[in-house]
């Protein structure tokens, strides 16, 4: 089966929402073992899975270093990029077709229970961030003239106008917004949400969660519960999404979270800390299983993320080269 | 105390850490007429050229030890007690195994001038009149930001050390390489990240492999916090992904080690904790370094000889020695290029 067909399948099966999770990712991953030559040369050393979570999971990294395509390289249309905050090469995911990430995007966004309509962003429309991502995903999502990005006095303006905003952002864009409001408060309507995601990479500034979703209720009186957190990654198609503090984030059907001890590799027990590994059915065009570099806890299905928090490493005075580039 | 009865009474205490090399008695007396001319110069006036000169301890010296790397923090404090300084030290949140015994084996005269809390004490800034500090780019800059002008600041940054086999057919070095990598879990700032190998890298790669393991068996890895487990299953992962592409990079891997062979121009990332890069030495050895040079530590190379150290006396490395004693530190070493216990006195002159 070609791409073209296999995705039209993947389209309809993502329309109905539920059930059969295993047998579709079982199907991409023998479709890119087949077609992705360095995902084939990996997959070499392991056997055929007959699990999803046997699925050889390739390395986050693997994006920066290798052009991971389960499609010929001159049919490529879009690339992405992360921002890479270490100074190498960034993280490149190649598409040949935006059709499955557009429906993993506004699926899996009301899927989540999310409002459809009176978004606004704080993100980089997409003619000003080609290489992006989030971009891509949030002109999707929120209307061209919604875009508030580096316009916080256009965007307070606008919230005030709108009855229920739901605000889509970056960490980062949210709390320049704070920043710019200074003494200034908000208390947006109830039903009005805000969609946080990304952090502060590539920047010297980090706030914990928690002091976060405070200025959210002080700024905005926009409630915990009213704040969403989107994990999403640029090398995936598919979006995890969790509201409020010290909950699970949850996938769409057709996407899952495995949480694994870094030494076995084996799937960890209910309430214990592991390596994510991320699986999604809509990532056809690179490769289905991603090893991440984030620790969460294993919560049933779901995964409770904890991030990653190089600051946690105990060091002695041996310098990593990674932390001189960074 | 004066300087002879501090140097017999730290040697005594000293002697019960055989893995970090203690230095005799003799040793810090010598250590001490090196750095400042005389061996009795903390006590009292003496000549020096043509006038008479004493030199000035700090009354109190604040250290702020990094990580768990015992052997620079062994040092600091007894160069402290050396020069009769009263000390306070901020231990690290990570343990320091033994050398947190070290002040019970003190005696009472010295023992009273060392204050070791995980805290740093409400008005240890202002009572110390130097400050040493260990740590990242980032800690150094903190404290030195905080530091008051009159008060002398030394500090320790992060280091990254290498080793360098120019020539070894016989493959005598690994084992001892293996040992250099290992001891103190590569925490340490002489603990060697990246060995380059003139000939057959590859090879040395296998050998050096099979010594890790080795070493490994005999000394197990203590138990990793998960974190830790965390950023090297990446590193292997990210590793072995490579290495399935690309025929030219080989990974070996065992309990709590890790050698990774690569050829590419790339300077290589280290997780450290035993995770350590084999590559073919390159011409331009130095310029590869450029972008680390200040951040440069050890060397160790094989063979140790001074011709071979020479080739390398001008790349940036305080410390060249050969394979195998990458961690043995003499007391008198220029870590971080300098004299470090001569730059912690003040001076006062006598001009008769």
């Amino acid at each position: 089966m070609n791409y073209a067909a296999l995705e039209t399948e993947i389209s309809r099966w993502m329309a109905t929402g539920s059930g059969g999770f295993e047998e579709w990712i079982l199907r991409v991953h023998r479709f890119q073992r087949a077609r992705n030559p360095a995902y084939g040369d990996f997959c070499s050393g392991f056997p055929d899975p007959t699990r999803w979570q046997d699925i050889p999971a390739v390395p986050v990294s693997a994006f920066k270093t290798t052009g991971l395509r389960s499609f010929p390289e001159d049919e490529t249309i879009r690339t992405f990029e992360t921002s890479g905050t270490t100074g190498g090469p960034p993280g490149r995911h190649h598409f040949c077709s935006l059709s499955l990430y557009l429906h993993a995007a506004t699926r899996g966004w009301v899927g989540a229970g999310l409002p459809a309509s009176d978004l606004v962003a704080i993100i980089p429309p997409p003619g000003e961030a080609r290489h992006s991502s989030l971009s891509q995903m949030a002109s999707w999502l929120v209307p061209q003239d919604r875009f508030y990005f580096g316009k916080p006095g256009e965007l307070l303006g606008a919230l005030e106008k709108t009855a229920k905003p739901v605000i889509f952002g970056t960490a980062l864009a949210f709390l320049d917004f704070f920043e710019w409001m200074g003494s200034r408060a908000l208390v947006l309507p109830g039903g009005s949400l805000a969609v946080e995601t990304g952090g502060y990479k590539g920047t010297l500034r980090e706030l914990p969660k928690g002091e976060l979703y405070k200025l959210f209720q002080e700024r905005l009186g926009l409630p915990p519960d009213s704040v969403w957190n989107e994990y999403g990654m640029t090398e995936l198609s598919s979006q995890f999404y969790t509201n409020g503090m010290g909950r699970p984030h949850k996938a769409p059907a057709w996407a899952r979270g495995l949480v694994v001890h870094p030494t076995s590799g084996c799937e960890v027990d209910e309430g214990e800390t592991g390596i994510l590994r991320l699986f999604d059915v809509a990532n056809l065009g690179s490769v289905c299983a991603i090893q991440t570099r984030d620790l969460a806890i294993r919560r049933g299905r779901d995964f409770e993320l904890i991030g990653r928090d190089p600051a946690a490493l105990p060091r002695g005075c041996s310098l990593m080269a990674d932390e001189l580039l960074s | 105390m004066n300087t002879a009865d501090r140097a017999e009474a730290l040697a005594l205490a000293a002697a019960h850490f055989p893995e970090i090399s203690p230095p005799t008695a003799r040793d810090m007396l010598e250590y001490v007429r090196l750095e400042l001319g005389h061996e009795e110069i903390l006590d009292g006036f003496q000549w020096y050229g043509g006038h008479l000169s004493q030199a000035i301890a700090p009354r109190t010296i604040l250290h702020v030890l990094s990580g768990n790397t015992p052997h620079a923090a062994f040092q600091t404090v007894l160069r402290g007690l050396l020069l009769g300084s009263h000390n306070l030290v901020k231990f690290p949140s990570g343990e320091l195994g033994k050398m947190e015994e070290f002040p019970e084996l003190l005696p009472p005269g010295l023992a009273s001038k060392l204050e070791c809390s995980r805290q740093l004490g409400e008005d240890w800034f202002q009572r110390a009149e130097a400050w040493v500090v260990f740590g990242s780019d980032a800690t150094v800059a903190g404290f030195r930001a905080k530091c008051p002008p009159e008060v002398l600041f030394q500090a320790h940054g992060h280091r990254i050390s290498l080793a360098v086999v120019l020539e070894d057919p016989e493959l005598q070095s690994c084992p001892l390489a293996a040992r250099d990598v290992s001891l103190f879990e590569q925490q340490g700032c002489l603990s060697p990240q990246v060995i380059f190998v003139g000939g057959d890298a590859l090879r040395y790669a296998g050998a050096l492999a099979r010594e890790m393991e080795r070493f490994a068996l005999a000394n197990p890895v203590p138990p990793l916090p998960l974190d830790v487990q965390a950023e090297i299953a990446h590193a292997r992962a990210d590793w072995d992904f490579r290495a399935s592409g690309d025929p030219e990079i080989t990974v070996w891997k065992g309990e709590g080690w890790t050698v990774v062979h690569e050829n590419s121009r790339d300077f290589p990332v280290s997780p450290l904790h035993r995770f350590v890069f084999v590559k073919p030495l390159p011409a331009d050895f130095s310029s590869c370094l450029a972008r680390f040079s200040h951040h440069l530590g050890g060397l160790g190379i094989w063979p140790g000889t001074p011709a071979n150290a020479e080739r390398f006396a001008g790349a940036g490395f305080s410390r060249i020695c050969p394979i195998g004693r990458m961690q043995e530190t003499p007391l008198t070493w220029h870590a971080d290029s300098r004299q470090n216990l001569a730059s912690l006195v003040r001076w006062v002159d006598f001009e008769p």
